[in-house]
């Protein structure tokens, strides 16, 4: 089936079989390994995509369910050298150790901050809370969240 | 051999710095194993057994292998056809077939691994697969493992490392005992005795990263990429069973806890690969990885005497450790383990008895410090008891009977960097111990505080057999390579060596650059675990950066018409002291030296230890780890759920090389542990079927069941330690059950000895207690 999407602001169209899942496009497909992958089942968030800009898990998620929407995968946040203030604020405030997560944790907050510009602590944890990390206990990645929102809300 | 005579000068040391590749990591720049590819890569698939013992009475793969794009089948056929293979791996115990042969020994045992064009033919012709099994009892606890008349999970038993001592004739593959002074004399002083027993259930790690391999077996030698973190015992392993040399490389790794600390399934995929004759890629599924390694089922049986005062006089401990089908991994831990049962207090006569165990579980690993973290929950609980049947304070209890520096440790150990006192202290002050707790409102939400102290050894085996080098070079372009063999799997080890490096050679970052873990290109090194690394590796660079330094010195010292010792290296190169105008950058040193430079550096350990009484005292671990813990908690009476509300933590690290980086890592031990103690375990059917294999219904820690947390540290430089420092990656989770059952006794009056704390057996005991009283 042909699946047409916008990724990271660019067109791309591909012709998959109907049980690729969205995980599987774009890795394999589109070469994206920046989205990974642990529990194939929906429940860790390390395949956490935005999707017309909300978090969704690219692994319980089908190809052709994407045809036509407009998808961002942590490639098309920032670069090393010009790092996304998320991403910034994940290096600076200890939000990451392994890294494994990370992806999906950026995205989550990005989809988090684009829906709830100021959240409080509260709301941060119920949303954030969606995704797993095994390395940090958190802590780390709540202070990188709450650095965001405080920046912004210079 | 030392250049350092000169002072020296710490900037990087001591500096809380984000890891050198955590702007690559935040960008999803990083790649981990299962991101690598290479060219003409075929996929492998495993056949798995669904049973927990069983007899294999056939394989027929001739349907697998007739289907299109399906590149070969390994099975016991291959291997044992093959006489340039040998058929069982392990480095410590060798009891796994590289592919099942005759048995199966737990759900999920290799039969057979199927090599495709697409992972998804692979797994198409792994259903093609027909194996007939015939089941065989199994023994499904260390309990019904030790029964008269079990059945035996091996026939024989293959122990590599000399300290492992199985019983014939029954599935005790380890036994092991150590003892101090006399308990019958100790028990005969005791004015008071006290028994308990307490258990734990097997639990995953769940690293994010799956386990996962590449191997291409042509060429002069195997090339073998892996997530593994003891890439040379695994070489060499490697290269003995297929007997060809081999190169194992090991790139940035998404998390370890130990799960990875024995990979096993490098060996079955290296035979494949033998038979595909191309590269084959393996990597487990979620699933899988629950198979594979687990954290086991421990049990403890602790007695310990006590004068009226709270002096403790001694102590019998005796525990079983689960290992699982295969005791590559499990036996050694539990034995390693002996050293610090009796924690971090002087106790003058103590017996500790370990048995480690085989069920027809999957084979266990450790888990961030196992079974430390069940001994300290054990002994921790039961002081608690002992302060409240005897009227004593649960701290006073604690501080009568902590070991300090100079005192003799179970091993014999002249007890160093022992600053158990401050530990205490300090998670104590942090939590506010003093200060009252929140009261309970309408009387169905309780509070409560605990603590709990540990004693944490590093692996330390005789000095003949421990392997920790490194190579420091400065190459043409004026920068220098440290190579050093520590696998980075998210602990900041990166980070810790260049902090170690730049400052040992006088250099700062931008002149660093690092290579580590493939062991065609750095040093020999036993492995990533037990918080090793730090130290070992920290103090191989020391070494090597000194030595490196001197021939630098020394080649200069014509150059600039001096002697080397008024010469001082630094960011601009090497100067004249005094003059600093007067220097040579590096790559003119290199230029003018006719080619580079390059030093080996190791760190011996193991030995004897002179203390300041002039005796010689054993080295049983390297180093000692101190640390304690205070958890404060919130039990609802009405639902059972326990809620760990704040945690304070604090160890004793010698120097801290990364201070942030060390609160970071005490604060995910305690986040990590905490799902063990309050509701993750694995739970198997009668007939050895795990019934919780996914995340669906495994929950783990999210950031909504966070504790706020209060990392500390105790900043005593540590002789020895490279500028001071000790280890710390696992402390952070050992202290944790013990403080929370602690803390939950606090609050209710009930005192568990067993984790998890799930809400049912909560409030079963909360009943029982009110029965108890009414
Ligand atoms: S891999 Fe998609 S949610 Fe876990
Ligand atoms: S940083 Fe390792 S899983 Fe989050």
């Amino acid at each position: 089936m042909n699946v047409n999407v916008t990724i990271n602001d660019k067109a791309e169209q591909r012709d998959v079989e109907p049980s690729v899942t969205l995980l599987e496009f774009v890795r394999d497909v589109l070469g994206l390994k920046g989205t990974k992958e642990y529990c194939h089942s929906g429940v860790c968030g390390a395949c956490t995509v935005l999707m017309d800009g909300n978090a969704i898990s690219a692994c319980s998620t089908l190809a052709v369910q994407a045809d036509g929407h407009d998808l961002l995968t942590v490639e098309g946040l920032g670069t090393p050298d010009d790092m996304h203030p998320i991403q910034q604020a994940f290096v600076d405030n200890f939000g990451l150790q392994c890294g494994y997560c990370t992806p999906g944790m950026v995205l989550l907050t990005k989809s988090l901050l684009d829906e709830n510009p100021q959240p409080t602590r509260e709301e941060i944890i119920r949303y954030m809370g969606s995704n797993i990390c095994r390395c940090t206990g958190y802590a780390g990645i709540l202070a990188s969240v709450e650095a965001v929102v405080a920046q912004r809300g210079k | 051999m030392c250049a350092a005579e000169k002072p020296r000068v710490t900037r990087l040391i001591g500096q809380s710095m984000p890891t050198l590749e955590a702007a690559d990591k935040a960008t999803g720049r990083v790649e981990y194993m299962g991101d690598l590819t290479v060219p003409n890569m075929t996929h492998a698939k495993i056949v798995r057994s669904p049973f927990a013992h069983a007899r294999i009475t056939s394989i027929d793969a001739s349907a697998a292998r007739a289907l299109p794009g399906v590149v070969c089948v390994f099975t016991r056929d291959e291997l044992l056809a093959d006489d340039d293979m040998e058929t069982l791996y392990g480095f410590v115990y060798r009891d796994v077939p590289v592919v099942a042969t005759d048995k199966v020994r737990h759900e999920g045992d290799i039969v057979a691994v199927v090599v495709a064009e697409t992972e998804n033919i692979a797994e198409e012709a792994v259903e093609l697969v027909d194996v007939d099994y015939e089941e065989l009892p199994s023994v499904m606890s260390v309990d019904a493992a030790l029964e008269d008349g079990a059945i035996h999970v091996h026939d024989d038993f293959f122990p590599i490392a000399p300290e492992l001592r199985p019983r014939a004739g029954t599935n005790i593959c380890h036994e092991a005992q150590i003892s101090k002074g006399d308990i019958v004399q100790g028990f005969a002083e005791a004015d008071f005795i006290y028994e308990d027993s307490y258990s734990a259930p097997p639990v995953q790690h769940c690293a994010l990263d799956r386990h996962a391999v590449i191997v291409d077996y042509e060429g002069d030698e195997i090339t073998v990429w892996t997530n593994c973190q003891s890439p040379f015992p695994l070489q060499r392993e490697i290269k003995r069973i297929f007997n060809k040399d081999a190169r194992v490389i090991v790139p940035y790794v998404g998390g370890g806890f130990g799960s990875k600390s024995r990979d096993r399934i490098e060996v079955v995929i290296t035979g494949a690969a033998k038979l595909a004759k191309r590269p084959v890629r393996y990597i487990m599924t979620q699933e899988e990885t629950f198979q594979t390694f687990i954290r086991p089922a421990y049990q403890s049986w602790i007695k310990t005497g006590v004068k009226k005062d709270g002096t403790i006089v001694a102590r019998h401990h005796v525990f079983t450790v689960d290992v699982g089908a295969y005791a590559i991994s499990g036996a050694r831990s539990a034995n390693n383990t002996l050293k610090v049962a009796t924690g971090p207090y002087n106790i003058p006569n103590a017996v500790v008895d370990c048995y480690a165990v085989y069920t027809n579980k999957p084979p266990s690993a450790p888990y961030r410090g196992l079974p430390t973290t069940q001994h300290t929950m054990s002994y921790e609980t039961q002081l608690d008891r002992i302060a409240k049947d005897l009227g004593i304070d649960r701290l006073e209890l604690r501080r009568m009977n902590l070991a300090r520096e100079g005192d003799i440790h179970l091993t014999g150990d002249w007890l160093r960097n022992a600053h158990t006192h401050e530990c205490l202290d300090q998670v104590t002050e942090a939590i506010g111990w003093d200060k009252p707790l929140a009261p309970s409102a309408d009387g169905k939400i309780v509070r409560g505080r605990g603590v709990a102290s540990t004693i944490k050894y590093t692996l330390t085996p005789p000095r003949e057999m421990s392997e920790n080098s490194a190579e420091v070079a400065l190459g043409e372009d004026g920068i220098f390579e440290a190579r050093f063999g520590t696998v980075n799997m998210g602990q900041g080890s990166d980070t810790t060596m260049a902090q170690i490096t730049g400052d040992a050679l006088g250099v700062g970052l931008d002149l660093l650059r690092l290579v580590h873990s493939d062991t065609g290109l750095t040093p020999v090194d036993s492995s990533t675990t037990a918080s090793r690394s730090t130290y070992h590796m920290g103090n191989a660079l020391v070494d090597a950066s000194d030595k490196l330094k001197e021939q630098i010195l020394a080649a200069a010292a014509p150059m600039l018409e001096q002697s080397a010792d008024k010469l001082t290296m630094g960011d601009e190169g090497v100067t004249v002291d005094g003059d600093p105008g007067n220097g040579l950058s590096f790559d003119e040193i290199v230029r003018r030296n006719g080619g580079p430079f390059a030093a080996m550096g190791e760190c011996v350990v193991g030995g004897t230890w002179k203390a300041p009484d002039g005796k010689e005292y054993p080295i049983a671990s390297t180093f000692w780890t101190f640390a304690s813990c205070a958890a404060e908690v919130e039990v609802d009476t009405e639902t059972g759920l326990v809620r760990l509300v704040s945690a304070a933590a604090s160890a004793t690290t010698g120097t801290a090389i990364n201070p942030h980086s060390i609160e970071t890592q005490l604060e995910g031990g305690v986040g990590q542990e905490m799902g063990p103690t309050l509701f993750e375990q694995m739970v198997w059917s009668d007939e050895g079927q795990l019934m919780n294999p996914t995340l669906m219904d495994y929950p783990l820690p999210t950031m909504q069941t966070m504790p706020h947390y209060e990392p500390r540290f105790v900043e005593h430089p540590f002789d020895g330690g490279p500028f001071g420092a000790k280890g710390m990656g696992e402390i952070g989770a050992v202290i944790v059950p013990g403080a929370v059952l602690n803390a939950v006794n606090d609050a209710t009056g009930v005192m568990f000895h067993e984790v998890p704390l799930l809400p049912y057996k909560v409030l079963e005991a909360l009943d029982s207690r009110a029965g108890s009283e009414a």
